[in-house]
């Protein structure tokens, strides 16, 4: 029983970096209506951009979360320019392999760039690790949860209280409808990605603390991660993929504990395949279902 | 010499998983699923030899029928979810299918010597064409006759109703149903070709490389898979044919002398193509539907456009 209480406050833990993930791959989707496969190499890019400060300066953790801000989001918006703001807006295909090939690139760049097999990352070893009776509480875990959910306040807020945040829910809701009403929809929609950049950042930054090192293997890792928490939750609401990612992270501590690692992974696309047949809608946000449907046909 | 058999041997079979994804495609369904479908058809193949002594043909042909077989039961659900949800749920399939091959055991003694998957290991020792005495020009030329077979069979097959009707349901299906199609007759029936197509594809790979392992069938490649028609765009099958040979050829191979450099090209010369030529290095160009589908006047490219947001 100790132990699914464990698994659970672990899996929360993980779960809202993955619900970060989620956001900033939700956010993306909300905007463009397309695929952004270079998500986690733009990220990854980030991460490396702070271990790069690390090693060489042994600089603070301030310092170094600012570099993997700067990276991931200069990294997202190079993408965003080349494969989505260039291309035709009804060529959704043509913005997806042009991804591709930018994922490749910026991946392929870090490998050559950072040849061994993996790198040192700060960990948060100051804080204390914290005993609940027979619970353990890893801070570093605390710390995620603590800045998901604040992430997810200023956010709602941005896009329910500002003119900006009109203007990308406007954007999210029709393309052409925000055009008429004189909404600068390129400018809106780089700024969102690089919100969600951003936001992505920061759920590499505390993934990467959390492990204490890293390798060109965590791109891959962060877009499948945001990628299925965005879409078990269903597309198109920023509490949805919270929820996603928060579900996501509880099913692999659990799996992870009872059936080990590859069990884990079985687990995981097994209920993703089976979820997705079962309710397409996603598990969350059923309130807007025809635009989303909407979004779903434009893919 | 060798070296460009083997590279035109990769061309091949890269065109085979190209194709199957490009069946899928006419129909408006992105699959990252193709990588699995290869992935079974591999391994089926390779039993097939290795394991039980069969000939070559009807070992590929085998792999392509079951592999067909496991596309279309995958293919009733997972075309229930459209757009971004379908390529989740189809990446979800692909890489269960991974890790099936990574658990995967599964050992038969001939001659003295072990033969199957064996887990995270692979399959090691798919060696028919050595046995048999194929020299690697006859491989070549072997696989090379497979994919003549396949393109000219969906050349064909792209001008008669099937075709159309495959790329009326790509188009618009909404218009597609009101015509009387079975959307999900029509969808299945394309993930099922892809399925057999990835699966002979699949297997000449296994005979070619004679050891496979869980890893090659990974997300990377069920992306290759996918770029290679919307590269080539969707026109006609020398589309897929030609994003194989500019992406296997020209970015990976022929800019080797490039070194650091090629990553960097390869990106770049992608994106480049992709702005270019949103629909395709070849486009988009479907001739027979209007008149099939009696859409009234020609309007270029509005079969597109009309999804514009």
């Amino acid at each position: 029983m100790i132990d699914v209480v464990q698994n659970t406050l672990d899996g929360l833990a993980i779960g809202s970096a993955y619900g970060l993930l989620a956001l900033g791959f939700t956010l993306i989707f909300g905007v463009m209506r397309r695929l952004n496969m270079a998500f986690g190499s733009s990220i990854l890019v980030g991460i490396f951009a702070g271990a790069w400060l690390h090693g060489q300066w042994a600089a603070g953790m301030i310092p170094i979360f600012a570099a993997t801000l700067a990276g991931a989001v200069l990294a997202a918006a190079y993408v965003e320019r080349l494969s989505f703001a260039w291309i035709r807006g009804d060529a959704a295909l043509a913005s997806m392999a042009s991804s591709f090939a930018l994922w490749m690139q910026l991946e392929d760049g870090i490998a050559r760039a950072f040849p061994q097999r993996s790198y040192a990352f700060p960990s948060f070893d100051i804080l204390p690790l914290l005993e609940l009776g027979p619970l353990l509480l890893r801070p570093e875990f605390i710390a995620m949860f603590l800045t998901a959910a604040v992430l997810v306040v200023a956010l709602h807020l941005m896009l329910t209280r500002t003119v900006f945040g009109l203007q990308v829910r406007t954007l999210s809701e029709s393309r052409e409808a925000a055009r008429v009403s004189g909404v600068n929809v390129g400018r809106v929609a780089f700024l969102t990605f690089c919100i969600a950049a951003a936001i992505g950042g920061v759920a590499g930054f505390l993934i990467a603390a959390t492990d204490g090192q890293i390798s060109t293997k965590l791109g891959l890792w962060i877009t499948m991660k945001g990628l299925i928490a965005m879409v078990i939750s269903g597309l198109g609401s920023l509490r949805g993929a919270l929820i996603g990612g928060l579900v996501l992270g509880l099913v692999e501590a659990q799996a992870q504990w009872y059936l080990g690692a590859s069990g884990r992974e079985i687990t995981v696309f097994a209920l993703l395949f089976v979820a997705l047949i079962l309710l397409p809608q996603g598990l969350a946000g059923r309130a807007d279902a025809a635009a989303r449907n909407e979004a779903l046909r434009r893919l | 010499m060798d070296f460009y058999f083997g590279l035109a041997q990769i061309f091949g079979v890269h065109t085979l998983l190209g194709l199957s994804a490009y069946v899928v495609l006419l129909t408006g369904q992105v699959s990252m699923a193709q990588a699995g479908f290869y992935a079974i058809g591999a391994y089926t193949a390779g039993a097939m030899t290795a394991m039980f002594g069969l000939h070559i043909l009807p070992a590929i042909v085998i792999a392509g029928l079951v592999s067909a077989a496991i596309a279309c039961i995958v293919g009733f659900p997972a075309l229930r979810v459209k757009g971004l949800m379908l390529v989740v749920a189809t990446l979800a399939f692909g890489e269960m299918v991974r890790l099936f091959f990574f658990n995967l055991s599964w050992q038969v003694e001939r001659g003295g010597e072990l033969f199957g998957p064996d887990g995270a290991e692979g399959f090691r020792s798919i060696r028919y064409f050595p046995e048999n005495g194929w020299e690697v020009w006859h491989v070549t030329v072997f696989i090379w006759i497979v994919v003549a077979v396949v393109m000219a069979a969906l050349w064909w097959m792209d001008r008669t109703r099937a075709g159309a009707v495959l790329r009326a349901v790509g188009h618009d299906e909404v218009a597609a149903q009101s015509i009387g199609l079975n959307l999900t007759a029509v969808k299945v029936g394309a993930m099922t070709a892809g399925g057999f197509i990835a699966g002979l594809g699949g297997g000449i790979y296994a005979h070619t490389v004679t050891h496979i392992e869980h890893g090659v069938f990974g997300v990377l490649l069920a992306t290759f898979a996918i770029a290679y028609p919307i590269l080539g765009g969707l026109g006609s099958v020398f589309g897929t044919l030609l994003a194989v040979l500019f992406i296997q050829g020209f970015l990976i191979e022929g800019l080797r002398f490039m070194g650091d450099w090629r990553s960097l090209l390869f990106g770049a010369l992608i994106v480049l193509a992709m702005n270019l030529r949103p629909n395709g290095l070849l486009g988009e160009h479907a001739p027979r539907l209007k008149s099939i589908l009696r859409l009234g006047k020609p309007a270029p490219d509005s079969l597109e456009t009309k999804d514009a947001n």
